[in-house]
């Protein structure tokens, strides 16, 4: 025994300095049996605030870094995984030790987030984020229920989300590679030109439905090949510029056109004469002098009139002249020159010089004309004519510097080049000079042209069978040869580059619609190409041409644009395409088609929509938005053909949606991501919007009559019923369809944020309107499978400690992950509309309030049982820390139901209600929300209560029978007592450690309430059983001495119950002497208080010196008429109370005055006391007036006075000089007769002095 | 606020067509204020009353739903878990009248109250103080119809003139504890048992099952 109480001791002590809470201090500061065991027990008591100090120490690292703990518990869980798996390998007996570390898991992670006061709630669940989420077994109950049905869904949504965001990566940085406006021709890395898969030569035939043609064939046809062949073979005979590389050779040259033109030997043999046979070519060396910059100054004025002359150096004598730029160092010709070059000119050079022109007297005479010259045509022959003049006349110009360039440096395709100028003994340079060279012959230009296009089609025909490249590879790069024998070609037949451009686009575009060749090759094209035809620098011949060609390469531009989605090759060169395309586009329709062609037949279109009739209204932006839907529309089509519903039952119905928005989502992704900034910055066209008013029509159309249609047809959730499968099923549909409202909701966010001014007018809009329906049962749905978690965590809940520095326990965790998850679920719904929104939040609250009281009862019961004890004597119940813990879990959730509710957005609710309706509106709402959440929290405080309730009821029996047993024993043994006071120290220790404040207060007021209850029970039955007092004083000394030793004085009186018991204990425990004199006393400070009498007055005197007491009764007025005669014969008798302590001392009498009202006594007494009655404090002087009957048996009262021994003043001064008393005479009433301490007399019946004490009290009422 | 444990604590709905005065209603018994411009009610309020009867407190637990269509998918899910249900029509509505059916059904749809037993529906007429020419449904009208739906308690009254408010109330928990005291003599001690499922249909939340020992 000594043991316990040590250990009682001990808690106490360690609370007491753990928690430095000076008023519960005080309170057991003064129980002097406590004082006494702690003071003999030190060394315990410090080793138990060392632990606490550690415990603080906890909550300071907790506040400072939360983070590096998260970061810890990270740690831990993954070498909880790793072992758990390495546990699953070992041995299934070692399942124990997983129990064992799943707990310990959790515990160390409750154990983070355990101060509520440090840590915000939010924080806290934030941190629990990272848990995986609760017991796993907990989760088992219903499947994983709301880690589908919300959180997980979050996740879900977060892990495609990063998934999406790797993908769009890829793309991004095949996009970025994509990207530079100009691709370098040249340095263009040809990808290699392998077939990727099938589908390409699939798609390549599918896009272009035509067999591909015998190419022979095709070249025969166009053109009488032999003449052309022969053309060729003469133009390679006849080879310029500097490129007929050695490599190559003419031999080489010679295979490869037979094999281009399929020529058999023989007939290239003929060929070949007749070309050697023909003349050599008429060829020109084409000069075109541009600028030239920074010459040096000639003339005095720090400038030159320059000009340039330029000549061969095998004929020198043959000079041509530019005209004279007055006064500049930069002049500008741009002045064109053919200079004529023989057969083999591989060795000439073209010499290049500049002048200062210094003018003679004749040319300043013909600059006089100038002004009579009209018109700009004349103005130019005239300065030709002055330059002319110039040369040929004697002058004294002043050579600047020249250029001497050997005609093998120069290709046969031409160049532009900047020379220098240098001059004789001059070191320093004299300038730069910008020419164009290229040769020509003197060909018909339409002739050279045909002939151009069909060399290329031949050639670029006979390269894509020799190399077999895949379609839409080609871009532009033919063999050496094939290089060789088109640049001769152009250059023989003197071709402008533009003229080139023009050929080249139409044969491409020709061959492209057979073999589908790269995309860049006609935007860069086009880049060439558009400004020539702009500025009407291009034929007409040419421009018609060109629109035929483009007529022939527009479908596969849309091709792309349809197939946008094809994963037939890598996103790079789709990307590529993509861009291709859309410069082509932007191409063409910034070059406004003519009127006269119809670029878009309808056979070649059938997608293009709205045509108005026959006309041709289309044009490249309507064209490329019906490409672009009907793209949505084949893609969408496919995907309805490939997720078809398994059968017509809600849930596949659900999940079909919930698939099909996905999917259409993510390609709206890929398009946001990727291909709008291309659409918009390229054609200025909104790709991503035009597929999202297209998609979200579709998905309108398909959902929301389906979705309305299930809503309606919801099933009730039937509680009932849940061991059937068939329970499961709206469950299931409700779950499904609330996948669904997110996936909708998502999709329509992206459109609010796609277009935000046109999303107002979205069908989509109101989605939410779809599924309103379907809310009530979510919440439904999401209460029952709450209500049937939180009762597993309760049945899991082992009642320990989450950790040594909280006061509770798992289950309570638990119950707030499940809220928890509540919230996250109501948080996804993210409702837009605010009526409903504020109506179901008040929902929520009752229904978290309802799960609340449902785990306070599932708590209640759990420990239920738990600490009774019984053995043939007695039950015996003892407060456990498991009741302890079920209180303080219950007050845990109690605690997070405010901060809960906050976290479901009522203000933003409010306040929008506010602005929708109106603030008096608003404020009603308000209202009613707070009284729904203070109606929650008041309802589980209350479960609190209860169970506190229920707790100190238990205590009762146990404190009853030690109650009567220490009330019975007492004299002979205190033990009971102590044994009582153990008892009540133990479980008050016990809850006091464990429990909170607040909890500990109103545990100890429901302690003192039960036990005044339980002892006015005691009294009342042992009254019955007529104890003796000493049994009720036995009684009143335990509960003073518990009292005192538990309960804090300021609140002693607090408790009316308690005093009121005490005070009946008192009087139950004095003894009937005792109990008689208090019955006087009360009449005596009743007399006093009365100013009026019926009966009388009398005046006395008194005084005490040393032991003795004299009286002097001096007379009475107005005393009460008590005889039939009007008068009354009056006497008066003096007591000295109390009657037991003055045994000794007889009762004197005055004598009696015969028929006066008004009698004069003038009496004297004298008592002599002992020196203890003498001390007596409450001592009482009683004078009872009398009527005196004539025959002496029967007098009767006329009333009574008393004075206090306390009144009477200790003197040795002579009577007669003390001032008179006047005592109003009065008598015994029904209220003293009704008090406690008559109606303890009158239980008393036993007692004679009570019996005879109780019959004289009624005669002295004056009955 | 509540304080006292002790309390029975019972859920009352009020349904019935909007503008009847359900929300006059509620006001005069909670508050005992009529606001003769009272706005409409958005969606659900609610308020907590205490009322004393034969020396017992019971603490209502009152909702008061919005009558209108549109909110229908709001108030509903409020039915469940109900003690006692409050339908109110007034009497110079008649339509109003006529559709108490409907209003029990639809809460007897959503309650999910036991089949078998009865459920303590209250009728209440408002509005009772309207001059007679303007009354459209008398006394009588509401006696034969709750006779013949075996339904026994209906009351007129009026939030303005404060006429039979309390009464009704009181009336409604006298008809709770007659229906619940014979619940218990036909089923007793059906709380004890702690199956999630029995508990669910009868989730009445009575706080004053700790005071005995
Ligand atoms: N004459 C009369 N009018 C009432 C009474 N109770 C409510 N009203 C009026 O009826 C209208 C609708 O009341 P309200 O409580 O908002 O109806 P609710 O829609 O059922 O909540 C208000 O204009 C009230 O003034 C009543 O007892 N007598
Ligand atoms: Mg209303």
């Amino acid at each position: 025994m000594h043991q316990e109480m040590f250990c009682l001791a001990r808690g106490i002590e360690a609370i007491r300095l753990m928690e430095g809470d000076n008023q519960r201090e005080t309170s057991f500061e003064r129980s002097d049996v406590l004082r006494r065991r702690v003071r003999s027990n030190q060394r315990p008591k410090l080793k138990r605030v060392r632990s606490a100090r550690k415990g603080f120490e906890k909550f300071q690292i907790f506040e400072d870094d939360v983070n590096s703990i998260k970061n810890k518990y990270l740690k831990e869980y993954w070498k909880y995984v790793n072992r758990m798996k390495m546990m699953k390998i070992k041995t299934k007996t070692a399942k124990k030790n997983v129990d064992y570390l799943q707990m310990k898991t959790r515990n160390d992670v409750k154990s983070e987030n355990a101060d509520d006061k440090t840590v915000p709630w939010m924080l806290r669940w934030k941190y629990r984020r990272i848990h995986p989420v609760c017991d796993i077994r907990i989760q088992q109950v219903d499947g994983g229920f709301f880690e589908r049905f919300g959180s997980l869904f979050k996740e879900q949504a977060e892990l495609v989300e990063a998934q999406e965001q790797i993908e769009k990566k890829k793309v991004a940085e095949a996009a970025a590679e994509v990207a530079p406006e100009k691709i370098d021709d040249e340095n263009f890395d040809e990808p290699a030109p392998t077939v990727e898969s099938d589908e390409v030569s699939v798609s390549s035939t599918d896009t272009e439905a035509e067999v591909e043609k015998d190419p022979t064939q095709l070249i025969h046809t166009a053109w009488n090949i032999d003449e052309l062949y022969s053309e060729v073979l003469y133009e390679i005979l006849h080879n310029v510029g500097c490129d007929l590389s050695f490599e190559i050779g003419q031999t080489s040259l010679f295979s490869y056109a037979q094999d281009a033109f399929k020529i058999s030997n023989d007939k290239h043999k003929h060929l070949m004469e007749v070309a050697e046979k023909k003349e050599a070519p008429d060829l020109m060396i084409n000069v075109e002098v541009i600028e030239a910059k920074e010459l040096h100054p000639k003339d005095s004025n720090g400038l030159s009139d320059p000009f340039v002359t330029l000549y061969l150096a095998s004929n020198a004598s043959r000079k041509y002249n530019s005209s004279v730029k007055p006064m500049t160092l930069n002049p500008t010709w741009e002045e064109h020159f053919a200079l004529p070059i023989q057969e083999n000119a591989t060795d000439d050079t073209l010499c290049l010089e500049v002048w200062d022109f210094d003018p003679a007297e004749s040319v300043k005479e013909k600059l006089g004309k100038v002004f009579d010259v009209k018109g700009l045509k004349g103005m130019r022959k005239l300065v030709k004519e002055i330059a002319v003049t110039a040369t040929t006349g004697q002058h004294e110009n002043e050579l600047i510097g020249r250029a001497n360039i050997p005609l093998n440096t120069i290709p046969a395709s031409g160049m532009t080049m900047w020379y220098s100028l240098d001059k004789k003994n001059k070191i320093t340079r004299q300038g730069v000079l910008k020419v164009r060279i290229s040769f020509s012959s003197e060909k018909n230009n339409q002739v050279a042209e045909q002939e151009y296009r069909h060399l290329l089609r031949i050639i670029l025909l006979h390269e894509l069978e020799m190399s077999k490249v895949a379609p839409n590879w080609w871009f532009g790069t033919f063999s050496p040869q094939g290089a060789q024998l088109l640049t001769q070609h152009i250059a023989q037949s003197g071709l402008t580059p533009v003229e080139v451009a023009v050929c080249q686009y139409c044969v491409f575009a020709f061959i492209h619609q057979n073999h589908a060749l790269s995309l860049t090759l006609f935007s860069n094209l086009l880049d060439r190409l558009s400004k020539p035809i702009q500025m009407g620098v291009v034929c007409d011949e040419d421009v018609k041409l060109f629109w035929d060609a483009t007529k022939k390469l527009l479908p596969s531009c849309f091709g792309v644009i349809r197939k946008i989605r094809r994963k037939n090759i890598n996103e790079k060169t789709k990307m590529k395409q993509v861009t291709d395309v859309l410069k082509i586009l932007n191409h063409i329709h910034t070059l406004d088609p003519p009127t006269n062609i119809d670029l878009f037949p309808r056979a070649a279109y059938p997608w293009i929509t709205n045509r108005i009739d026959d006309e041709s209204n289309c044009n490249v932006p309507s064209a490329l938005n019906d490409a672009v839907t009907k793209g949505a529309v084949d893609w969408l089509n496919h995907i309805l053909e490939n997720n078809k519903r398994p059968d017509e039952s809600d849930f596949a119905r659900l999940q079909n949606f919930i698939q099909i928005i996905h999917l259409i989502r993510s390609d709206l992704q890929k398009a946001i991501e990727f291909y709008d900034k291309l659409f918009q910055e390229t054609v200025n066209f909104q790709y991503a919007k035009a597929l999202y008013v297209f998609y979200q029509e579709k998905v309108t159309s398909l959902c929301e009559p389906e979705v309305r249609d299930i809503c309606r047809n919801l099933k009730k959730i039937q509680y009932e019923s849940t061991d059937g499968e068939n329970a499961e099923d709206p469950l299931c549909d409700g779950t499904s369809l609330f996948e669904l409202y997110l996936a909708v909701q998502k999709f329509a966010t992206l459109g609010a944020g796609l277009c935000p001014a046109d999303c107002d007018n979205f069908q989509i809009r109101n989605f939410h309107e779809w599924f309103h329906g379907g809310v009530a049962q979510w919440l439904d749905i999401a209460v029952y499978k709450a209500l049937q978690r939180i009762e597993k965590a309760v049945e899991l809940d082992r009642l320990t400690h989450v950790d040594n520095t909280v006061k509770y326990s798992s289950s309570a965790v638990d119950t707030l992950t499940i809220f928890y998850q509540v919230k996250v679920f109501w948080q996804q719904l993210n409702w837009p509309d605010v009526e409903s929104c504020y109506s179901f939040i008040a929902k929520i609250i009752d229904d978290i309030c309802r799960c609340s009281v449902f785990y306070a009862d599932k708590m209640a019961a759990k420990v239920e049982g738990l600490g009774d004890s019984q053995n043939v004597y007695e039950k015996k119940f003892e407060i456990t820390n498991e009741w302890c813990l079920a209180i303080n879990n219950i007050d845990y959730v109690r605690e997070t139901l405010e901060p809960f509710t906050n976290d479901l957005g009522m203000t933003e609710v409010i306040q929008k209600i506010c602005d929708m309706k109106s603030p008096v509106d608003a404020q009603r709402c308000q209202q009613t929300l707070e009284n729904v959440i203070a109606n929650a929290i008041d309802t589980v405080r209350n479960k609190i209560i209860e169970l506190l309730e229920v707790v100190v009821s238990k205590m009762v029996p146990s404190m009853r029978r030690l109650l009567v047993e220490g009330a019975e024993l007492c004299e002979q043994d205190c033990n009971s007592i102590d044994r009582l006071m153990m008892y009540v120290d133990n479980n008050l220790g016990t809850l006091h450690r464990e429990l909170n404040e607040e909890n500990f207060s109103r545990t100890l007021s429901i302690v003192w309430d039960t036990l005044a209850l339980t002892l006015k029970e005691i009294i009342q039955t042992n009254v019955d059983k007529r104890r003796p007092p000493s049994f009720f004083a036995n009684l009143r000394k335990t509960l003073n001495l518990m009292m005192g030793s538990f309960k804090n004085p300021n609140e002693y009186d607090s408790c009316d119950v308690l005093s009121k018991t005490e005070q009946l204990l008192r009087i139950h425990g004095m003894e009937t002497g005792d109990l008689i004199h208090e019955v006087h006393k009360n009449m005596q400070k009743k007399f006093k208080e009365t100013t009026e009498s019926p009966y009388g007055e009398i005046s006395v005197r008194a005084k005490f010196q040393d032991t003795s007491l004299t009286v002097e009764v001096m007379n009475a007025s107005n005393l009460m008429a008590m005889d039939w005669n009007g008068s009354c014969d009056s006497f008066v008798r003096i007591h000295l109370l109390p009657d037991h302590k003055f045994l000794s001392i007889e009762k004197p009498k005055t004598k009696t005055h015969n028929k006066n009202q008004f009698p004069l006594y003038d009496e004297q007494f004298t008592f002599t006391l002992t020196c203890d009655q003498r001390q007596i404090e409450d001592g009482l002087i009683m004078f009872s007036v009398k009527d005196k009957d004539l025959l002496g048996y029967n007098n009767r009262y006329i009333g009574e006075a008393f004075l206090a021994f306390s009144e009477i003043e200790d003197t040795m001064q002579y009577i007669g000089c003390l001032p008179q008393t006047h005592l109003l005479l009065d008598r015994a009433s029904n209220s003293i007769l009704a008090s406690e301490e008559m109606r303890a007399l009158e239980q008393r019946q036993g007692d004679k002095l009570a019996k005879e004490f109780l019959k004289k009290f009624k005669q002295r009422m004056g009955s | 606020m509540r304080s006292n444990s002790k309390n029975t604590l019972l859920k009352v709905v009020i349904l019935g067509d909007g503008g009847v005065g359900k929300s006059c209603l509620m006001n005069r018994f909670v508050s005992n204020q009529f606001d003769e411009h009272s706005f409409h009610t958005i969606g659900v309020e609610f308020l907590n009353k205490d009322i004393e009867l034969d020396g017992e407190t019971y603490t209502l637990q009152i909702w008061d739903t919005a009558g209108q269509e549109r909110f229908k998918t709001l108030r509903t899910p409020f039915y469940r878990g109900s003690d006692i249900c409050m339908l109110t029509y007034a009497v110079d509505d008649k339509s109003s009248f006529k559709n108490i059916e409907m209003w029990r059904n639809e809460f007897l749809n959503y309650a999910d109250v036991k089949e078998n037993g009865q459920f303590p529906f209250i009728v209440v007429g408002n509005k009772s103080d309207v001059p007679v020419e303007e009354r459209e449904v008398s006394q009588l009208e509401l006696e034969t119809w709750c006779n013949e739906n075996s339904i026994t308690s209906c009351i007129e009254t009026s939030a303005k003139s404060a006429s039979n408010v309390q009464e009704a109330f009181k009336m409604a928990v006298q008809y709770w504890l007659r229906l619940e005291s014979r619940a218990d003599k036909i089923d007793p001690g059906v709380n004890d048992t702690v199956d999630l499922k029995k508990k669910h249909s009868d989730n009445r939340s009575s706080c004053c099952t700790g005071s005995s020992e």
